[in-house]
């Protein structure tokens, strides 16, 4: 009796203990092969975000003609440079990735500072009409360049003299893509959050509205500016249809239109391509590498996180 | 005025008319910086935005002006389009890749969200991978889609051939055109919407989920009954704002196909390109230049209908 009610207790005991060991392999397995197939998948999609880029470096170190042959080369059996001393030689890279710096560059200086100043005065001075003329930046927020294009076009070549405007000029660049709302909605959103008895406190000290802003409102508003300033930056620097439409000298190009003129209509030299390609997107992986953090934060901002 | 206030006018050494006049020049003074502050902002912003949009309107009913000076011809533009079966498939084109394009890189990125939410370990490293095809131009996007896609040399049609498989020829193929391109911007942008979401998940209160959890609901049943419903806003959100973008899309068709074959891959902002800069028949470049206007200010007007939804939704629950 004794004997058996042991057995019984022993069996009463083992049973839950062998199952619950049972589902814990069971989950210890399935939580492996989730596990598992959650990083095959992020892995595979790391090789197809980065893949294309270094399968890039292939037709970039081989003779164009090479890309024809049957069966394919995978990798190149030479190291041929001859690409990228014609990109450097035979087109106007250098001089397109220049014009890129001074237009995308020119446009992020002018935002930032007309930019902050709209969006001080939106958030924190008063006058009449604030909350209508506001509205007008709001309601134009997403206009598309491609739905003004016409207009742009027009008044950029009839701009007045002393500007120094028009087609295949810089001014004629960069003038129509300074006036982008988002950049004085994000502005006043982050001013907006600055403590208003800050700003109080030194206008009752007899400051001036621009020592104001200044002085105290511009220190603080650092990291939006910095946002601001590589989100502006990132997104004038791939600028296409803009660039396309006011630039028709290879002289003035910027580095999106001028690589995409290197498709001819009917002769196309791929190699080239490549090489260029890998000119440009080495250094911005490089730079981005290095500021990693900011251009993450930028890229957010844009999408008017709220 | 009570005796109380009558006392402290008296304090002040200005009388009531003085304030009053003092303190209109101050408030005339304070509109003025006010004005100041923005005017440098404004001066491009209405040469170069609001009034180009009116100008817009104003050339639809014209003909000529890029090279020329422009012609009234009344409402020949609007017949035009409204007979133009291209402008009709160009906007079939673009409701055709804004569809299939969100629907797959808002599907791929909440997944891959998802997953890189609950495996941290080097999630940092896959996080800057997937942001890479953001730093590039779309127009070199659509250069590096050249050899994924291009029939003689294309890493496809390649790997085709090994296989001992036939050649595709892609861009003689308006569908496998166009599903191109749209490959091509969502492989750009799926870094992009996965820090997006990744972002918006790690917002889901952990205790809901916990509680969740408690109760038995299994992970598929967490996601739909839990996390989903909470992300509801934000995703509508998003996918305006990604429907406003994609409206837009031409770099890349620029660069792989030119609108062909046969327009079967012509935009929007395609046609509004080829029609002004390309074939000179720039009235009807015009009308559908307000067109792409008129549906991405319904499309603005939304957005922002649901982020004050939200935020009425936000104080109601406060």
């Amino acid at each position: 009796m004794a004997a058996s009610s042991t057995h019984v207790e022993a069996a009463a005991a083992a049973a839950p203990s062998a199952d619950f060991a049972r589902a814990a392999r069971r989950h210890r397995l399935f939580g492996l092969g989730k596990g598992t197939l959650a990083y095959a998948a992020l892995i595979l999609f790391a090789v197809i975000a980065i893949g294309p880029f270094v399968y890039l470096l292939s037709p970039s170190l081989r003779q164009s003609y090479d890309l024809f042959t049957f069966p394919p080369q995978w990798l190149p059996h030479s190291l041929y440079l001859g690409n990228f001393g014609a990109v450097l030689h035979q087109t106007s890279y250098l001089r397109w990735g220049l014009n890129t710096l001074i237009f995308a560059t020119s446009v992020t200086a002018i935002t930032l500072v007309i930019d902050t100043l709209a969006g001080y005065a939106f958030a924190r001075l008063q006058f009449p009409a604030r909350g209508l003329l506001f509205g007008l930046v709001i309601a134009t927020l997403m206009i598309p360049t491609a739905a003004i294009l016409a207009p742009l076009y027009i008044i950029v070549s009839n701009l007045p003299a002393w500007t120094h405007a028009g087609a295949n000029t810089y001014p004629g660049m960069v003038l129509p893509m300074v006036c982008s709302p988002l950049g004085v909605f994000m502005m006043r959103q982050f001013m907006s959050t600055l403590p208003e008895g800050l700003v109080e406190a030194a206008r009752l000290d007899g400051a001036t509205e621009f020592q104001i802003f200044r002085k105290i409102v511009l220190p603080l508003m650092k990291p939006a500016i910095v946002v601001l300033g590589i989100f502006t930056f990132m997104f004038q620097w791939v600028n296409f249809l803009w660039p396309l439409a006011i630039t028709s000298t290879d002289s003035m190009k910027t580095l999106t239109v001028g690589i995409a003129s290197l498709q001819g209509q009917f002769v196309t030299n791929w190699g080239i391509i490549s090489a260029a390609a890998v000119m440009t997107m080495g250094p911005i992986i490089i730079v981005f590498l290095i500021f990693q953090k900011w251009f993450v934060r930028a890229s957010m901002a844009g999408a008017l996180k709220q | 005025m009570s005796a109380v206030t009558e006392e402290a006018w008296d304090e002040l050494s200005l009388s009531p008319e003085e304030y009053r006049r003092a303190s209109g020049r101050y408030r005339h003074r304070r509109s003025l910086t006010g004005y100041l502050f923005i005017l440098p902002y404004f001066v491009p912003f209405l040469v170069f935005l609001v009034v180009p949009v009116f100008w817009s309107l104003w050339l639809s009913f014209n003909q000529g002006g890029l090279l020329d000076s422009a012609k009234f011809v009344g409402f020949q533009n609007w017949r035009e389009i409204a007979s133009d079966s291209e402008l009709t498939l160009s906007i079939e084109n673009t409701a055709k890749y804004v569809v299939t394009a969100i629907f797959l890189v808002f599907t791929l990125a909440l997944f891959l969200a998802l997953i890189l939410n609950r495996y941290r370990r080097g999630s940092n490293f896959f996080k800057l991978a997937l942001y890479v095809p953001l730093l590039a131009p779309a127009v070199l996007v659509g250069l590096v889609w050249q050899f994924i896609a291009n029939y003689d040399f294309g890493l496809f049609n390649l790997i085709l051939t090994t296989l001992g498989l036939t050649r595709v020829n892609i861009f003689g193929s308006g569908t496998l055109s166009l599903l191109t391109i749209v490959l091509a911007e969502v492989w750009r942008g799926l870094g992009f919407w996965t820090l997006y979401f990744l972002a918006s998940l790690q917002n889901v209160p952990e205790e809901l989920l916990d509680a969740a959890r408690v109760d038995g609901a299994r992970g598929l049943q967490r996601f739909r009954r839990v996390t989903l419903p909470l992300l509801r806003p934000m995703l509508l959100f998003a996918v305006v704002i990604a429907i406003i973008a994609n409206f837009q899309v031409f770099d890349t068709v620029y660069v792989l196909t030119q609108g062909g074959p046969y327009e079967q891959t012509s935009t929007m902002v395609w046609f509004i390109w080829e029609h002004l800069f390309q074939f000179q028949q720039t009235g009807q470049g015009y009308a559908a230049a307000v067109i792409l206007l008129g549906i991405i200010l319904v499309l603005t007007a939304v957005s922002f209908w649901l982020l004050g939804s939200r935020s009425r939704r936000r104080r109601r629950a406060a």
